[in-house]
């Protein structure tokens, strides 16, 4: 543990420098920009912006990354609350509570009860990384290709096991993200895969150009069906309702340590921010005495999806940094970005990048301190931006997509890749099919594949080495059970009531989706 | 319109055909198990076969329910009417970047769609093309060093 604190105040030595505070307070505005804009989501904005990071120092990359990946997160609560528009999927369950109370003229009430406890949801996630990301890294150090193969495999099923989404339609999201990621050269036995002689395809498709298309593309087609139009509360602060509402948080205490603990766990594991923010909100509404207040204006209806947001948000890093393994669409696409910096994801980190790990920490603990300072700062600006017609900024939004697209690798090819995805996603959207699972295997399918395909090395072909130690057995034979929940809900007759019955009860039409 | 089940049905069969091409493109490869493990096509082979086979549940789980699918309108008209008068310029866009380039595109997508659809006076969309255009340009070719598309536009000009 003491150990541990020394390296944070290393990553604060490493992460406090005029450079990089400059860096977090752009990428938190940068990020409520991308919050607060709908079709413009976290996933789609890290992807946006990571292709400038190219040129960049990996730890000053991270930390604009992670930067507005809060900011997004913050961001996203404003449009809920002031105008009843999630601009974040994560914060859908904050719009419950949220409007009613801004419709009642308590908006900056609900908005700094919304951000302060966002706050302290991060905090508490970035403290859970602080204690145990190097345990578990150090852990994970005596990991072998069949213990990884293991893990990958635990990731995947776990999602369809507790994704929330309905499980063949899960599978089909993952087996399409395997597919895609398996397009172009082989990286075991270098031949070229499904390229059919194009030569776009022989240097693979980018889930970068696939996240702009479903999360950006994809996003701005459902909100365009819809007919936006952002009607509500003014955007004026008023100081007096800040200090009576931050008065008032240490009421709510528990609310938000049951928020925190749900965010942790469905961050650690890929059940991401939006569950955990429908499953904290669906927690705190069942065992509060004021039930009958929520959905009215009830302030802890805004506060406890917003914990469990960002504790889930922030504890999603954790499994990134110390397993190489992401636990939502946006760590994927940070974990991409690692690999795209040179680095290898993993405990490795720990080791070998001690300056690039504890400066993304201690940098968590500034981007969110920044975060709940700066949101509450700029909201009137941000809600004065939204009168402009979406006419003007929809097509504005298209551009930045289109562009972002290209940046990429430099080619047209992936203007066409964008759109197709973009006419995908919208049908997925349409249709219930999670879109984080694509993206996760995309992302680390390759590496699942490498890691099985070595073990098989090892073993001359015999799949008995995963379960040739106690370890990898019983992350195998989890693995295999999660994989066949469904099948076996199924045929016991029980209903998966964990979590998608909380969700579903709420808002049949949401899907889960991890952002 | 459109239901529920006729959607459901048309993308089951998207997946379905991903799937066969999946399937044709492994072919090519050894999709087999060797003494070293599995080989270059056998995993594309084996998803492609999942993907066809999910893509078959899907589709049989939706005829199963399909009077409640059937009743069930996944968009109006005037919804439909919006995305499509949202989505066809965009492709014109990307259309048209390819021969002219980007910045050439952004600004026709940008000023017609501001104009036509928002019914925005000219001075506004022209405003706001030129505007997004030139910071565009100023923050990728200039601050981050990131060439974008150009068509022979900018090469006239002496920017390419």
């Amino acid at each position: 543990m003491l150990s541990n604190l020394d390296a944070l105040m290393h990553g604060f030595s490493v992460a406090v420098t005029g450079y990089h505070i400059m860096l977090i307070v752009a990428g938190v505005l940068l990020g409520i920009l991308v919050g607060v804009l709908p079709g413009l989501g976290a996933p789609n904005g890290v992807t946006l912006l990571l292709p400038l990071t190219f040129t960049m120092d990996p730890v000053s990359a991270i930390i604009l990354l992670t930067s507005l990946y809060w900011g997004a997160l913050f961001g996203g609560s404003t449009t809920s609350i002031l105008f009843n528009i999630p601009g974040e999927p994560s914060s859908v369950a904050t719009t419950f509570d949220g409007y009613p109370m801004a419709r009642q003229g308590r908006a900056t009430e609900a908005l700094t009860y919304a951000f302060l406890s966002a706050g302290i949801g991060a905090l508490v996630g970035i403290i859970v990384i602080t204690l145990l990301s190097s345990a578990v890294a150090s852990f994970a150090l005596r990991f072998g290709p069949p213990e990884y193969f293991a893990v990958y495999l635990l990731a995947f099923s776990s999602f369809i096991a507790f994704g929330g989404g309905r499980p063949l339609k899960t599978l089909i999201s993952l087996m399409l993200g395997f597919g895609l990621g398996m397009v172009g050269t082989d990286t075991v036995s270098g031949s070229m895969r499904l390229t059919f002689d194009i030569t776009d395809l022989i240097r693979g498709i980018s889930f970068l150009v696939v996240v702009i298309g479903l999360f950006g593309l994809g996003e701005l087609m459902l909100t365009i069906e819809e007919g936006p139009e952002f009607k509500g509360a003014s955007g004026r602060i008023d100081p007096r309702a800040i200090l009576r509402a931050a008065a008032g948080m240490p009421r709510h205490w528990l609310a938000i340590l049951r928020g925190s603990a749900v965010g942790v766990w469905m961050g650690v594991t890929p059940g991401g921010p939006t569950a955990a923010s429908f499953m904290s909100y669906g927690i705190a509404r069942r065992f509060s005495r004021r039930r009958e207040n929520f959905g009215k204006g009830e302030p802890e209806g805004v506060i406890a999806p917003e914990t469990a947001d960002h504790s889930a948000g922030t504890a999603a890093m954790l499994p990134m940094l110390s397993l190489g393994i992401p636990g939502s669409a946006t760590s994927a696409v940070m974990l991409g970005g690692l690999m795209m910096w040179g680095l290898n994801p993993g405990p490795m980190l720990f080791v070998d990048q001690r300056d690039f790990v504890w400066g993304m920490i201690a940098s968590m603990y500034l981007g969110n301190l920044l975060g709940v300072i700066l949101v509450l700062a700029t909201v009137p600006l941000f809600a004065a931006m939204l009168s402009i017609s979406f006419s003007i900024i929809g097509p504005i939004i298209v551009t930045v997509c289109l562009v972002g697209a290209y940046t990429v690798a430099g080619s047209g090819f992936d203007l066409w890749l964008a759109v197709i995805f973009g006419v995908v996603g919208y049908l997925m959207k349409k249709l219930d099919y999670p879109l984080a699972p694509l993206i996760l295997a995309m992302v680390i399918g390759d590496k699942a594949e490498d890691a099985f395909r070595q073990s098989m090395l090892v073993s001359q072909g015999s799949l008995g080495v995963l379960w040739s130690n106690w370890l990898v057995g019983s992350l195998t034979s989890l693995a295999i059970l999660f994989l066949l929940w469904p099948a076996l809900t199924a045929l016991l007759g029980l209903r998966n009531r964990s979590v998608t019955g909380a969700v579903g009860s709420l808002r049949p039409n949401e899907g889960t989706e991890p952002s | 319109m459109l239901s529920r089940l006729h959607l459901e049905l048309i993308f089951a069969g998207i997946v379905f055909l991903v799937g066969v091409i999946g399937l044709l493109g492994s072919t090519a490869l050894d999709t087999g198990w060797a003494s070293d493990g599995p080989q270059a096509g056998f995993f594309p082979f084996r998803v492609a076969l999942i993907l066809m086979a999910a893509a078959l549940l899907v589709a049989l789980h939706s005829w199963r329910h399909r009077d409640a699918l059937r009743r069930v309108q996944v968009a109006n008209k005037e919804g439909m009417g919006r995305v499509l008068g949202f989505g066809l310029p965009i492709i014109g866009m990307v259309a048209v970047a390819q021969w002219l380039g980007l910045y050439v595109a952004m600004a026709l997508y940008l000023l017609l769609t501001i104009r036509l659809q928002g019914r925005r006076p000219w001075f506004t969309s022209l405003g706001v093309a030129i505007g997004v255009t030139i910071v565009t340009f100023v923050v990728f070719e200039q601050w981050f060093l990131v060439p974008l598309l150009k068509g022979p536009l900018e090469i006239m000009l002496g920017l390419g």
